[in-house]
């Protein structure tokens, strides 16, 4: 049977409940190329249902529903089925299972959790504002993962004089600081003035750059290591004259 | 707003600099713009490969000082500017507001007298404190000579300071940057250790170098070996209480007779390198690292080195060897040996295990079983394969361009 849900964690965990006890079951949020014959059912997110699954786990391992989340968020095209294994493993364990490090489904978990964590880790240092007319920030990014608001809290304590969007332009969504609260908010397009200066920090930062780099020891392999190319494109650093 | 040429200039001649890690301060935003990232973060890395964390830039390139090996030189023939406080902090608040840095590390030439020269570093991070209200990362590098007054006020400020021991014994100092004594360098060195060690034990209020001090060495301009620079950095760490020690392999940038000619290689630097890690989270000493007038293997990394050196102690069963005999096998890091202690105690640990579990084995099979099963090779045969794993990743596509001793080295298959 293939369970379909939304994508959310209360569906997730009504859909992890009604396919629990069956050893082949498929949970899938995306799309997917049935065979003949596959029997398929569309779960729609039951929060009493959902509260009782998320009970019982937590029974088992306090962490667990963060870890959920966060797989949740990844955007591995098998995040779901990483989450079923991770979710059943500490089912049939009963107990916490994350340091299991020799069982596939936990390592498959891990590994994931690891990637998105490490995305926003990543965004914290690669992510690049940009100042308004208003004097608000602005940053657009296209992450991997679904992790735009799970970058608040870092910039909300750094920078809490200055009210900042930031713009996941792939999944259309925007996390904001408004200068008190933090929400998301669904946003299609943004249209930026910049401030009179931004431009003039840009060219700054873009000369320093360049005049850091000690040309006679490229290493451009190593560069996109630690910065894949995938992430330049809202680095003023990285975008022609 | 600093102009564009004067950035350049105080940019080019700091970039040398290795140090550029923006961790180890907790330091709250404290009603103003900043605050402290213990891991520390990287914001953007260049073509060559190193990352940018701090704007790294000097206060002034203007110098009375005549080391042999920098650029800034007082007898050397560049345009000389001087930043106001005031240009370095609008330009480190308008950086760091767009997240193109984690902060500020601040060096200056020798401008006037050692005294001046920290007094404007000093005047610098404490505007940027106190009226521009910033808590992010400073780091702060240290005059020779300077009073120590203004020395012990700027590490109220800054989240760290270094002052560089540049060269890694006396007598090199003294040929090479003549005005700099080992006293002027170890000197506040360890003032500032007793001091931050007073101020954490009497818990005052405040900072006080919260990430604590480093410094940095030239290797390859002066002729001692490495085992004299590990047991200085060993006595550095474990003495002097240093948070990291730097090395920069030395790169010909101006000309002088006491220089020489070529740059050293970076290999070796990279061995120095894995040998300061070993000191550091492996439990290494230096003695057991290379002897005093030895220089490390450019072949083997140094552990692998020591694996040789030490066959008797291996192999080891990874399902019952304790944390520090893990730590120790050759391609086995950190991370590895922590997941290793975690999976085992939940099953017996075999060959594929570890695979699936990403600890690396290309090495570390010829010192572990796994079960009971040994899956490496015996004795000396282990330094071909040792060897070849290296080698193998310092192959080069030829080019017309490449030194000559790329080709020869890739032709004959020897490094």
């Amino acid at each position: 049977m293939i369970y379909f849900y939304d994508g959310t964690q209360t569906s997730f965990l009504t859909a992890f409940l009604l396919a629990y006890g069956d050893a082949d079951a498929v949970l899938t949020s995306g799309s997917m190329q049935l065979a003949l014959g596959e029997e398929t059912r569309f779960v729609k997110a039951d929060p009493a249902r959902a509260k009782k699954a998320e009970k019982r786990l937590l029974a088992l391992d306090a962490g667990c529903m963060e870890d959920l989340s966060t797989l949740l968020r990844s955007g591995d095209c098998d995040r779901d089925m990483v989450a079923m294994n991770y979710m059943r493993r500490i089912a049939e364990q009963g107990g916490p299972v994350r340091n299991m490090l020799a069982d596939d489904a936990v390592l498959a978990a891990v590994e994931c959790m690891r990637r998105v964590s490490f995305e926003v880790h990543r965004f914290h240092g690669f992510l690049r504002f940009m100042e308004s007319e208003s004097g608000a920030l602005y940053a657009p990014i296209s992450p991997d993962n679904d992790i735009a608001d799970l970058l608040l809290p870092h910039f909300r304590k750094r920078l809490p004089a200055y009210p900042f969007v930031i713009h996941d332009v792939r999944r259309k969504k925007a996390a904001v600081y408004d200068g008190v609260n933090t929400f998301v908010a669904p946003l299609e397009r943004a249209e930026v003035v910049l401030s009179a200066d931004e431009t003039a920090w840009q060219a700054l930062w873009k000369n320093y750059y360049r005049s850091v780099n000690i040309p006679s020891r490229e290493r451009l392999k190593q560069m996109r290591g630690y910065m894949p190319v995938r992430y330049w494109k809202f680095m003023p650093e990285f975008r022609g004259e | 707003m600093i102009s564009e040429e004067k950035l350049k200039i105080l940019t080019e001649s700091a970039k040398y600099d290795v140090s550029c890690s923006s961790s180890g301060s907790n330091r709250k935003n404290e009603g103003g713009t900043g605050n402290g990232y213990v891991a520390g973060c990287c914001h953007s890395f260049t073509p060559d490969g190193r990352c940018i964390s701090l704007l790294k830039m000097l206060l002034s390139n203007d110098c009375i000082f005549r080391c042999k090996y920098c650029m800034s030189r007082a007898d050397s023939d560049v345009p000389r500017v001087t930043a106001t406080p005031e240009e370095v902090c609008e330009l480190v608040m308008d950086f760091y507001k767009r997240n193109y840095i984690e902060g500020l590390f601040l060096s200056s030439a020798v401008h006037r007298s050692p005294d001046y020269a920290m007094e404007q570093l000093l005047v610098t991070v404490k505007k940027l404190r106190t009226e521009y209200h910033f808590h992010g990362y400073i780091h702060l590098k240290g005059i020779p000579h300077a009073d120590e007054k203004l020395v012990r006020e700027a590490a109220l400020y800054a989240d760290r300071m270094s002052y560089n021991i540049e060269l890694p014994s006396e007598q090199s100092l003294k040929l090479l940057a003549p005005q700099k004594s080992k006293e002027s360098l170890l000197l506040p060195m360890r003032q500032l250790q007793r001091e931050r060690n007073i101020f954490k034990a009497e818990k005052r209020k405040g900072h006080f170098l919260p990430a604590g001090q480093t410094t940095q060495m030239i290797v390859g301009a002066s002729p001692e070996p490495d085992g004299q620079i590990l047991r200085l950095t060993q006595s550095l760490y474990r003495v002097t209480g240093l948070k990291r020690v730097y090395y920069s392999s030395y790169m010909p940038v101006v000309h002088d007779s006491l220089l020489p000619e070529v740059p050293a290689g970076e290999r070796r630097e990279h061995r120095l390198y894995q040998a300061d890690w070993l000191l550091r989270f492996y439990g290494f000493s230096a003695e057991e690292i290379v002897e005093e007038d030895g220089n490390l293997s450019l072949e083997l990394d140094p552990k692998c080195a020591w694996a040789m050196r030490n066959l008797h102690l291996f192999p080891i069963e990874v399902n019952r060897a304790p944390l520090e005999a893990l730590l120790r096998v050759p391609g086995i890091g950190a991370r590895s040996a922590y997941k290793i202690l975690e999976a085992r105690k939940y099953t017996k640990l075999d060959f594929s295990g570890l695979k699936k579990m990403r600890v690396v084995l290309k090495r570390a099979r010829h010192f572990i079983t796994a079960g009971g099963k040994f899956y490496g090779a015996e004795g000396e045969a282990i330094r071909g394969y040792l060897g070849a794993a290296e080698a193998k990743q310092n192959a080069v596509q030829l080019s017309l361009f490449s030194d000559r001793e790329t080709v020869l080295s890739a032709l004959t298959g020897e490094l």
